[in-house]
């Protein structure tokens, strides 16, 4: 199982700090996704020293589409995971839109929604939503109220049409980090199943897994590489 | 009262918590067991709290790092485990917050995931992306005090 986390300057701790304690937390892998201001780090190093996959990531963030395709193109030959900050309609929209993109962040945040047919888009694109944790683990009253209304909307809707889709806590900071049985807990308590956390957490790994063989060398297209032998 | 014979007695089970905050915070056993009250209240209200009947055991807690016996009622494991998860401050200070497992007795539980503090930590500089700041390090954790807050790095970032 694998947390997609920010990492200083754009959260609380640096990447190592993040592995370190994911890491200790049972996690196999974590995806680095920062908003673009991204510090140097050696994943190589971290993931030796800490025994856990350290995956290069970025979470596109731009005020209107065309930008965020700009962005998106530039990005996606560079990183193992190209995701989205969704949480407004227009972002939304272009983000299931994009067979390019792997992840729509966080969609219901903010002034987000999703209805049908960004989820139909979605799931034939093969774009993942990701159910966001943070706000139910970090508000309490109306605001969690309406984000656990919003994440069963979404959770609604992605059963229907059978959608990929992803699961995290969002960590800004290590001491955001919740280990996956944790998260398992909260799932359950606010009305997913086990499995569907469980296969969210891991889908971050099958991804990577996915776009590391995509990107390497020998790979021509799905189903099609070339043999050394 | 006279105590209940044996088989009515309540069946209990013990959650090893481990917590982690940033250096300057302290925590006392009687906020975190209010945190852990009103976060079981807020997220399942007032009769699943009283069905879990969240009680800190034993605490203990220093230098930004600690370690609780939680316990409750037996077939509430889960959504205790929710409620503590769903603890991210204690008096408005961020809690990194892990339940590191659940025991059948108090004792077991602290033997097997209660980790006790070796050693102090060390305060010291440290040169952290090309500038000194003051830091306090446990082990590999390092934790540098920056001019907004603190940032939680290990020795791979800072010389």
């Amino acid at each position: 199982m694998y947390e997609a986390v920010y990492a200083h300057p754009d959260g609380g701790s640096t990447v190592a700090r993040q592995a370190l304690t994911a890491s200790e937390y049972g996690f196999d892998g974590i995806v680095v996704r920062n908003h673009g201001d991204q510090a140097a780090y050696d994943a190589e190093a971290i993931s030796a020293s800490y025994d856990i996959d350290v995956v290069d990531g970025i979470e596109v963030r731009a005020t209107d589409p065309s930008r965020a395709s700009g962005l998106v193109g530039n990005h996606r030959s560079r990183r193992t995971v190209v995701a989205v900050h969704g949480g407004s309609v227009d972002m939304n929209r272009f983000a299931v839109e994009q067979p390019a993109v792997d992840v729509l962040a966080h969609p219901m945040a903010g002034d987000g929604d999703v209805n049908h047919v960004l989820v139909k888009a979605a799931a034939n694109n093969g774009v993942r939503f990701e159910f966001s944790l943070h706000d139910v683990l970090h508000e309490t009253g109306g605001t969690r109220v309406r984000q656990i209304q919003s994440l069963r909307k979404l959770r609604e809707l992605v059963e229907h049409y059978d959608a990929p889709y992803v699961v995290s806590a969002d960590p800004r900071s290590h001491l955001d980090l919740r280990s996956p049985r944790d998260l398992l807990a909260v799932g359950e308590t606010i009305g997913f199943t086990e499995s569907q956390i469980e296969a969210g957490l891991a889908e971050w790994q099958r991804l990577t897994d996915r776009n590391r063989e995509r990107a390497s060398s020998s790979f021509v297209e799905p189903g099609v590489w070339i043999d050394d032998e | 009262m006279k105590h209940l014979p044996k088989h009515l007695q309540p069946r209990w089970r013990y959650l090893g918590v481990e917590l982690e905050t940033w250096p300057d915070t302290d925590i006392e056993r009687r906020a975190f067991q209010r945190e852990l009250w009103y976060a079981a209240q807020d997220l399942i209200g007032d009769a699943g709290s009283a069905a879990l009947d969240l009680t800190v055991y034993t605490f203990e807690f220093e230098d930004g790092r600690g370690g609780a016996v939680v316990r409750t009622h037996r077939g509430e494991t889960a959504r205790a485990r929710a409620a503590i998860a769903t603890l991210s401050a204690v008096d408005g200070d961020p809690v990194g917050v892990r339940v590191r497992g659940v025991s059948g007795t108090a004792r077991a539980c602290e033997e097997k995931y209660i980790r006790h503090a070796t050693e102090a930590p060390e305060q010291r500089q440290v040169v952290f992306r090309e500038a000194e700041y003051d830091a306090v390090v446990r082990a590999e954790r390092v934790d540098v005090r920056t001019d907004d807050g603190f940032s939680g790095v290990t020795d791979l970032d800072c010389q």
